[in-house]
């Protein structure tokens, strides 16, 4: 999931990457400017790209990483994710600076939702009905 | 023991006794006080819900400052052998927790109003949307997220979601909504009453009066959005569905919940919207001549406090408390 918060190697990765481009595993390690396993960078390129973060292609017998989006569009989603994830937090009802129009909170029986919708049309047609304005 | 030491504990004591009688009081009438809020106008009934819920903690502080602080200063002798007894330091300190936690609750809300509002600033763009209370905040993301965030320079946050699912007229009457939420300065009275200390740190009575004045501040700005249109009223009803649609559809935004009262208040809301289109409140006439009964018997009340001689049997009963278990 994108919106999973990145560790400090995942990051470094990601900016090395945002930095220079599509890249294989030995132009990540070489750019990183310190000493890491291969190995290491491997597993945090394929972390990356199994968190949609990174797109990759295979080019002779290795895989090419790029980022998925680009510095700025990632950040609008995790900002994005955060408000979203804001409003179905347990303390956002009451503890909140905030007046919400509805509760976002709440198990919304789409059974009700429903039976609401339907009171509502026929209201409507009520109101045509009567030409109330 | 120093004077000004004797006199900060005795304060305080004072304060935390006062407000947990007062609390109890109000503790047991908040119950019937909600069901009587039902029974007259929403507005009416969120102003007398948010005063009970701010009585403890204000009556207690006017109290100490109009009677007991008058009464101690005129009447202690500054003897600086005298100690405060171990149940004085207690009940002092207890009020100095209870103002503690109230205190916190109200910093954190604050902290993460802001975090929300950078959020909102980072994942969306500022816009001008004709008929919004404040500068909104369009946020590209499908939650169903339409709220007025802050108190002094208030931000509407508006979801491309929520945008996309609601008609123009539906938009318009969500709009007028929040606009009578800043209006009525509700954002500030959650502030009041997050950092305001409740009767006990989570007492129920407490929770009973919080929950109350939020749903009749809601009531009260429905019916403000639709100022007795029957037309307004129906799309503000759709307004509601329609976005807790967003929620249903989708479980990221309907978890699990303790406040097993939404739906029924959303249901509440939508009927109470189609039975009859609410009148807008009335701009209060006798509520002045009210204010001013109620501050000239407050006034008549402080003078005959400061009478030497209740100023002296109210240090009598201080002077119990300051000892108490010595």
């Amino acid at each position: 999931m994108t919106q999973d918060a990145l560790g400090h190697l995942e990051r470094h990765v990601m900016e090395v990457l945002w930095a220079h481009g599509e890249s294989n595993v030995h132009d990540v390690v070489r750019r990183l400017g310190r000493p890491l396993a291969y190995t290491t960078v491997m597993t945090t390129l394929d972390r990356l790209f199994k968190k949609s973060l990174l797109v990759r292609r295979k080019w002779e017998r290795a895989f090419l990483y790029a980022p998925r989006w680009t510095r700025r569009e990632w950040e609008r989603k995790r900002a994005g994710d955060f408000v979203a994830g804001f409003l179905a937090s347990p303390q956002a009802s009451g503890d909140q600076l905030i007046s919400s129009l509805v509760d976002a909170v709440g198990q919304y029986d789409t059974a009700l939702l429903d039976e609401l919708e339907r009171k509502i049309r026929s209201k409507r047609r009520e109101l045509r009905g009567g030409g109330n304005g | 023991m120093p004077f000004l030491v004797r006199f900060l504990f005795v304060s305080l004591a004072t304060y935390t006794l006062v407000h947990l009688a007062l609390g109890m009081i109000v503790s047991l009438i908040a119950r019937p006080a909600v069901h009587m809020g039902e029974r007259i106008r929403p507005h009416l009934a969120a102003r007398g819900l948010l005063a009970l819920r701010l009585l403890p903690a204000v009556g207690a502080a006017l109290s100490v400052a109009v009677v007991g602080v008058p009464s101690y200063l005129s009447n202690e002798p500054e003897a600086p052998t005298e100690r405060v007894g171990y149940g004085c330091m207690i009940v002092a300190l207890l009020g100095l927790g209870m103002w503690a936690v109230s205190i916190a609750r109200g910093l954190r809300a604050a902290a993460s109003f802001r975090s929300f509002s950078q959020h909102c600033g980072q994942a969306g763009r500022l816009a001008h949307l004709p008929g919004a209370p404040a500068p909104s905040y369009i946020v590209d993301s499908t939650a169903p997220l339409l709220a007025l965030a802050g108190i002094v320079r208030p931000r509407l946050a508006i979801s491309r979601g929520v945008l996309r699912v609601l008609t123009a007229e539906e938009l318009a009457a969500a709009l007028r909504h929040e606009r009578a939420h800043r209006s009525a300065h509700d954002n500030l009275k959650r502030l009041c009453i997050l950092s305001m200390p409740g009767i006990l740190p989570l007492a129920a009575g407490t929770r009973t009066l919080e929950r109350g004045w939020r749903k009749f501040a809601e009531w009260a700005a429905d019916d403000r959005a639709v100022a007795g249109s029957e037309r307004r009223s129906c799309a503000l009803a759709a307004a509601l569905v329609r976005v807790a649609r967003i929620a249903a559809d989708s479980p990221r935004f309907s978890l699990a919940s303790s406040l097993l009262g939404d739906t029924d208040q959303l249901e509440a809301r939508v009927d109470r919207l189609l039975r009859a289109a609410p009148p807008g409140p009335r701009i209060a006439g006798r509520s002045t001549l009210a204010l001013g009964a109620a501050l000239l018997m407050s006034g008549s009340l402080v003078v005959a406090i400061l009478q030497p001689a209740a100023l002296y049997s109210v240090h009598q009963v201080l002077e119990r408390l300051e000892h108490f278990v010595e």
